[in-house]
C-alpha cells in the first residue's frame, strides 16, 4: 500500500501491517457457497448457529432464553425483510457495531433514521460526486499505479486495491493526508470489534478524540469537505448534533474503505479468470456498470448482515418469534437458482437484475455511486495503462477470494507489458 | 434538471411512470439503471424526466430495483411489473 506520499508517515510510525490483520477479522473461509445453497434448498429460513469451516461438530445446545439466531438464505426472504423494517429492526447493531461506532444510522429505525440519513445524503448524489472523479480518484489511482507500472508485475491487492479508498475517503471529509495510515489502522481496528474488543476499542477512542477536534475546528471554520456540510444541514429544522456526525464518520470509514477495496478485488478477480470478459471490457467501457453489478452478484464483499424481530413473524411460511437475531445472507440470496441461472458463475452479460450487494429497502448502501464510480475509475486506469494484463503464471501463490463476514482476494498477482 | 409534470405521470413510450414521494429515499438507484428515465430532484426525491427517455426493460429494471417500492408502471390504466 505504499504510495510515495505515504513513505514518510509509514517510516516514522510503529510497524504496522494492516494487511495482516485481514484474516482474523474476515473469517478464513475459502467457498462457503456450496454449504449455503444445500441449506437453500432444505428451506430458506433457518434456525441456530451456522458452521462454515466445514467440520461436521454439532454446534453445542444453546442455553438461554433468548429465541435462537435464524438465517436467511433465499432471495425473495431477504428482500422481504429488507423491505419490511417495521418488524425487521436495525437496532440489533446497538449491541455491535454501535458499541464501537455510537448511534449511526446504521443502527437506526424509522422515523429518526429518516431524518438522519436525508440529512447526511446530499455529498453522496452521483451528481455531487463527478466532481471528485477527476480532481481525486484518478489522481490518487495514477499515483498509485506509477509506482509500478514499469516493473510488468504487481500485485494488485496490496499495492493499488488496499490503499485508494482510505485517500479517497478522507480527502472527502477534508482530513489531511498525513493521517491517512492511522485512518487504515483504525478502519481495521474498527471492524475487528468481534474478534479483538481490546483493538476496537482503543481504535473507537482514538477517532473520538481525534475526529471531535476536527468538528469543532470546522464548525468554527468551515472548509469545502463532506465534515463542514454536516455541521450546518438543516432540514426543516433538524440537524445533526456533535455526537451524530461523530457517529456517522466512524461508520464512514469502514464503510466506505473495506468494502469498497474488497469489490474492487472481486471484479478484478472475476475479469482476470475470464479474460474474454476482460477483453470485452477492455473494448467497451459502457459496459463496466453490469460488469461491476456482476461482480457485487457473484462475490459481494459483505456477504452477511442483520436484522433483529420487534414482532412475530412469518417468513417464506415460516414462523419467527419476536425478538429473534436475523441473519441475512446477501451472497446466498445472490446466487439464489430460483433467481438466477447458473448462479455461480461469474458472467457479466447475463441479463442485469438487482442484486442484493449493496443491501435493499431504506437502509441501501448509501456509498453505492461512489463505489461504483471509484470502482470504474481504477478498473478503467488498469485497462487504459497495463496493457495485455493477466494472472502471472510465474507467481509463487494460489490467489483465490476467501473469508466469510467480508470476502475478497487473497491476492491478484498479475504481470502486463510495462510501457 | 428537466422540470417534471405536476402529478409526476408522465408518458413514456406506452409506460406511465409514477412515483410515490413519501417512499422515496433518496437512493438514486433508478437513476442509476435508466438515467434517461430518472432524475433526482434538488429535494433528493426522485423525479421522472420529460421527456422520459430510454427503454421499457430500463425502467423496469429501475422499478424491480427501487429499494422502497417507490416506483409503479402503468399501461392503460393496469399496473405491470416486469415480464
Ligand atoms: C462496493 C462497495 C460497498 C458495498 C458492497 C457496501 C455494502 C453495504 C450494505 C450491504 C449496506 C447495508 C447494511 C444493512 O442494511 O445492514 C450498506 C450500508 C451503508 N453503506 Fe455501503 N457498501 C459499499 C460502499 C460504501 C461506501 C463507499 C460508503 C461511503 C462512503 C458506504 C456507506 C454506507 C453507509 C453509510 C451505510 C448505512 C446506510 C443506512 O443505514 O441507511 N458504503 N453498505
Ligand atoms: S430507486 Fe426508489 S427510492 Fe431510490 S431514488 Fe428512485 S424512486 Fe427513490
Amino acid at each position: 500500500m505504499m504510495s510515495a506520499s505515504l513513505d514518510e508517515t509509514v517510516a516514522e510510525t510503529a510497524p504496522f501491517d494492516p494487511f495482516e490483520l485481514q484474516d482474523t477479522v474476515t473469517g478464513d473461509i475459502r467457498d462457503p457457497y456450496p454449504r449455503m445453497a444445500d441449506l437453500r434448498r432444505q428451506s430458506a429460513v433457518h434456525f441456530g448457529n451456522i458452521d462454515f469451516t466445514g467440520s461436521d461438530d454439532p454446534e453445542p445446545p444453546l442455553v438461554s432464553e433468548v429465541p435462537v439466531p435464524v438465517s436467511v438464505f433465499g432471495h425473495d426472504e431477504v428482500v422481504s425483510v429488507l423491505r419490511d423494517d417495521r418488524t425487521y429492526s436495525s437496532t440489533v447493531y446497538e449491541g455491535i457495531m454501535g458499541v464501537v461506532m455510537g448511534p449511526t444510522i446504521l443502527q437506526m429505525d424509522a422515523p429518526r433514521h429518516k431524518v438522519q440519513r436525508a440529512l447526511v445524503s446530499p455529498a453522496f448524489r452521483s451528481r455531487i460526486l463527478e466532481r471528485w472523479e477527476t480532481e481525486l480518484v484518478r489522481s490518487v489511482v495514477d499515483d498509485l499505479i506509477d509506482a509500478f507500472a514499469a516493473r510488468g508485475r504487481a500485485d494488485l491487492v496490496r499495492e493499488l486495491n488496499f490503499g485508494f479508498p482510505v485517500q479517497v475517503i478522507a480527502r472527502i471529509l477534508g482530513l489531511p493526508m498525513v493521517d491517512y495510515p492511522k485512518f487504515q489502522e483504525w478502519t481495521i481496528g474498527l471492524i475487528s470489534v468481534a474478534s479483538n474488543w481490546d483493538r476496537a476499542m482503543a481504535a473507537s477512542e482514538e477517532l473520538r478524540v481525534y475526529l471531535t477536534a476536527v468538528i469543532e475546528q470546522r464548525r468554527r471554520q468551515p472548509a469545502d469537505d463532506l465534515i463542514s456540510d454536516l455541521v450546518v444541514a438543516e432540514i426543516e429544522g433538524e440537524r445533526l448534533s456533535d455526537e451524530d456526525i461523530l457517529a456517522f464518520l466512524r461508520l464512514l470509514l469502514p464503510a466506505g474503505v473495506e468494502t469498497t477495496y474488497r469489490a474492487t478485488g472481486n471484479l478484478l478477480f472475476g475479469l482476470l479468470q475470464h479474460p474474454e470478459q476482460l477483453e470485452a471490457l477492455r473494448n467497451d467501457r459502457a459496459l463496466f456498470p453490469q460488469a461491476f453489478e456482476e461482480s457485487l452478484r457473484w462475490e459481494p464483499p459483505v456477504t452477511v448482515i442483520l436484522r433483529k424481530t420487534l414482532k412475530d413473524a412469518v417468513l417464506g411460511g415460516v414462523p419467527i418469534p419476536a425478538n429473534s437475531d436475523v441473519g441475512l445472507f446477501l451472497g446466498a440470496a445472490n446466487r439464489d437458482d430460483r433467481r438466477y441461472a447458473d448462479p455461480d458463475t461469474f458472467d457479466m452479460f447475463r441479463q442485469a437484475q438487482q442484486h442484493v450487494g449493496f443491501g435493499f429497502g431504506v437502509h441501501m448502501c448509501l456509498g453505492m455511486h461512489l463505489a461504483r464510480m471509484e470502482a470504474r475509475v481504477a478498473v478503467n486506469a488498469i485497462l487504459d495503462r497495463l496493457d495485455d494484463i493477466r494472472f502471472d503464471p510465474d507467481a509463487d501463490d494460489d490467489p483465490h477470494i476467501h473469508g466469510m463476514a467480508f470476502r475478497s482476494p487473497t491476492s491478484l498477482p498479475v504481470c502486463f507489458s510495462p510501457r | 434538471m428537466r422540470d417534471r409534470l405536476p402529478d409526476e405521470r408522465i408518458a413514456a413510450l406506452s409506460l406511465q411512470i409514477l412515483i410515490d414521494r413519501d417512499k422515496c429515499m433518496g437512493s438514486g438507484n433508478c437513476v442509476f439503471w435508466a438515467p434517461g428515465t430518472f432524475d433526482l430532484g434538488d429535494d433528493g426525491i426522485s423525479v421522472v424526466l420529460e421527456p422520459a427517455e430510454g427503454e421499457e426493460s430500463k425502467m423496469f429494471l429501475a422499478q424491480e430495483g427501487c429499494p422502497t417500492r417507490a416506483i409503479s408502471l402503468w399501461r392503460d390504466g393496469v399496473e405491470v411489473t416486469s415480464p
